[in-house]
C-alpha cells in the first residue's frame, strides 16, 4: 500500500573513500521523481561521494497531492535533503534538473552549500496573459496537458522516456507555485556566490533558448561555466546526453570540493 | 527524535531522523497537510534507509507512534518501537467538525502554561509549534481511525512505550493498543518521572537502552 510511485522512491547512498565526506544532493523537477536523478546519483556515488535524492512535497504520489503543495514546501524538501547530507558529509553539492535547478540555485543563496550544478534550468516561463489568473483558473481547471504532440514527444530515447515516471499533467495550481518560485529565484541569483555549472541541451523543447545566458549573466559568482549538450531533450540525466552530463557533474564536484 | 537517534548511531545503527510534511517550518504550512502526507514522509524516510541497510525498524514518539504502527501494517518492518502513543480520540464532539471549525479558528493554544505537563527543565530545550493547528486536529483524528483498522494487520515485533504521569487517556491506549495488535510478539514498558515526551524528559536514557536491548534481542548476531 506505498503511497510513493513505484521505482520513485528517495534515496541515499552513502559515501565511500577519499570522497565519503563530501555529499551531493540530486533534485528532480516539476512533477517529476527521484527516479530522473538517479541514474546521476549512482554515477556519482560510483565515485565515492555520499548522495540523497530526495522527493519534493507533493511528488511521486498522486498528482492531487501536487495540488496542495506551495513552493516554500519544495525548497523546504531542499533543505532537509541539505541538512540529512550535513549529518554525515562536510561539504554538499546540489544538483539539479529543471525545477530542480531552480531550487537549488535559490537554495544556494540560503544555506552553505560548496557548489550547484543546474541542469535543464528555466530562467522564468514563456509569457502567457494566463499566468496572472492561474489561481482563479485552477479552481475550474485543475491540470494542464503537458507540452505538444503525441507522448514521447521531445524525447531522442523513446526507451528511457518509457521508464521515466513523471504526473501525466501540471497542476494548474502548482504552475503559480512555479511562476512565484522563479520570481523568488531571479531575485536570488546575485547572492549566489558558489561555483556554479549551467548544462543546457540545445535540442530542449520546455526551456526558453535564452535561459542560461540570463541565469549565467545573474549570478554573483565568479567561478561559473555554461555548457551546451546536444542529442537529448528536457530530461538530460536520462537522454542519451547524460553520459556527458555526469562526467561534467562529477568533474565540477571533484574540482570545487579541492578548493 | 534526535537525542535518541544520536543514541541508537552510537549502538552502531544508521538513523535517519525525517521531517513530516508541515512541521518545523511554520505552523500555516500544517494547515495544508494531510495525514496521508505524514505518512508518505514516513515512507520517504523507510526508503531513504532501506537504500543503505537491510533492516529497518521503526521508532516513534506520540503521533509518530500512530504512524510507525500504521505504516508497520502496510510495509515490511524489523520491528516497532512506538513511545506515548494515543489510542482514542479526546471525548470532544468538535473533532468531527474540526474541517469546518478550522476556517474560523485555525489555531488551538496548548493547555497549560509554559512547561505545564513536564518534568525537569528540558522543556525549554523542546520546540514545536506553540498551538495546534485545528485542520489537523481533524487529521489527527482520522489518522486514528486508521490506525484502529490497522492494528490486526501489523504482524512485526512492537515494544511500547509509555510514561505514567502522561495524560490519562494516553496510559489507557497502550494497554489498547497491545491488546488489538496482530503482532504475537509485543510488550508494554512503564516508564515513571517523565511527562508525554519520553525521548527528551529525564527518564530518556531508560527509553533508548530499552528500545536498543528490543533490537538487540531480535537482531542478537546484531552487529
Amino acid at each position: 500500500m506505498s503511497q510513493i510511485l513505484p521505482t520513485a522512491e528517495p534515496f541515499f547512498f552513502p559515501g565511500s573513500g577519499k570522497n565519503a565526506k563530501i555529499g551531493c544532493l540530486v533534485q528532480h523537477g516539476f512533477t517529476g521523481t527521484p527516479k530522473e536523478v538517479r541514474w546521476l546519483g549512482e554515477y556519482l556515488n560510483g565515485r565515492g561521494y555520499a548522495v540523497c535524492g530526495m522527493r519534493l512535497t507533493g511528488h511521486a504520489t498522486q498528482p492531487e497531492d501536487m495540488i496542495r503543495s506551495r513552493y516554500p514546501d519544495w525548497l523546504a524538501s531542499v533543505e532537509d535533503g541539505f541538512n540529512l547530507l550535513r549529518s554525515s558529509c562536510e561539504q554538499v553539492f546540489l544538483l539539479g534538473l529543471s525545477m530542480g535547478g531552480i531550487l537549488s540555485l535559490t537554495s544556494a543563496s540560503r544555506l552553505p552549500v560548496k557548489g550547484v550544478v543546474a541542469m535543464s534550468t528555466p530562467y522564468n516561463l514563456p509569457a502567457d496573459p494566463r499566468l496572472k489568473y492561474l489561481k482563479l483558473i485552477s479552481k475550474f481547471i485543475p491540470f494542464m496537458p503537458k507540452g505538444k504532440g503525441e507522448p514521447g514527444h521531445g524525447w531522442f530515447d523513446k526507451d528511457v522516456w518509457k521508464q521515466h515516471v513523471a504526473y501525466p499533467e501540471n497542476p494548474v495550481r502548482s504552475i503559480a507555485e512555479l511562476n512565484a518560485l522563479l520570481v523568488i529565484m531571479r531575485a536570488s541569483l546575485p547572492n549566489v556566490k558558489v561555483p556554479v555549472l549551467i548544462i543546457h541541451s540545445r535540442n530542449d523543447d520546455y526551456v526558453i533558448k535564452g535561459s542560461m545566458d540570463a541565469i549565467y549573466d545573474a549570478i554573483g559568482s565568479t567561478d561559473k561555466q555554461k555548457m551546451w549538450v546536444e542529442g537529448g531533450g528536457h530530461v538530460i540525466t536520462e537522454e542519451p546526453t547524460r553520459h556527458v552530463v555526469f562526467k561534467a557533474a562529477a568533474e565540477f564536484v571533484e574540482r570545487v570540493s579541492r578548493t | 527524535m534526535r537525542g535518541m537517534g544520536e543514541y541508537l548511531n552510537r549502538q552502531g545503527f544508521t538513523v535517519c531522523g525525517i521531517r513530516l510534511a508541515g512541521h518545523a517550518t511554520q505552523p500555516a504550512d500544517m494547515l495544508r497537510v494531510r495525514w496521508r502526507d505524514w505518512l508518505a514522509s514516513v515512507e520517504d524516510g523507510y526508503h531513504l534507509l532501506r537504500s543503505c541497510t537491510d533492516e529497518i525498524y521503526l521508532a516513534g514518539l506520540s503521533l509518530g507512534g500512530m504512524l510507525a504502527l500504521t505504516f508497520a501494517s502496510r510495509f515490511p518492518v524489523a520491528g516497532v518501537i512506538a513511545m506515548s502513543t494515543p489510542y482514542s480520540h479526546p471525548t470532544d464532539g468538535r473533532l468531527k467538525f474540526a474541517r469546518l471549525l478550522g476556517w474560523f479558528k485555525p489555531y488551538l493554544p496548548k493547555g497549560g502554561g509554559p512547561g505545564s505537563g513536564w518534568f525537569g527543565d528540558v522543556w525549554k530545550e523542546h520546540v514545536a509549534y506553540p498551538a495546534y493547528p485545528v485542520r489537523s486536529l481533524g487529521e489527527l483524528g482520522q489518522l486514528m481511525d486508521v490506525l484502529h483498522a490497522a492494528l490486526l494487520q501489523v504482524k512485526s515485533p512492537v515494544l511500547l512505550i509509555s510514561s505514567r504521569n502522561d495524560h490519562p487517556r494516553i496510559c489507557q491506549s497502550m494497554e489498547k493498543i497491545h491488546a488489538r495488535l496482530g503482532s504475537a510478539d509485543k510488550q508494554m514498558v512503564w516508564i515513571d518521572g517523565s511527562g508525554h515526551t519520553i525521548t527528551e524528559e529525564p527518564q530518556r536514557e531508560i527509553v533508548f537502552q530499552t528500545a536498543t536491548e528490543f533490537i538487540f534481542r531480535l537482531n542478537p548476531t546484531g552487529l
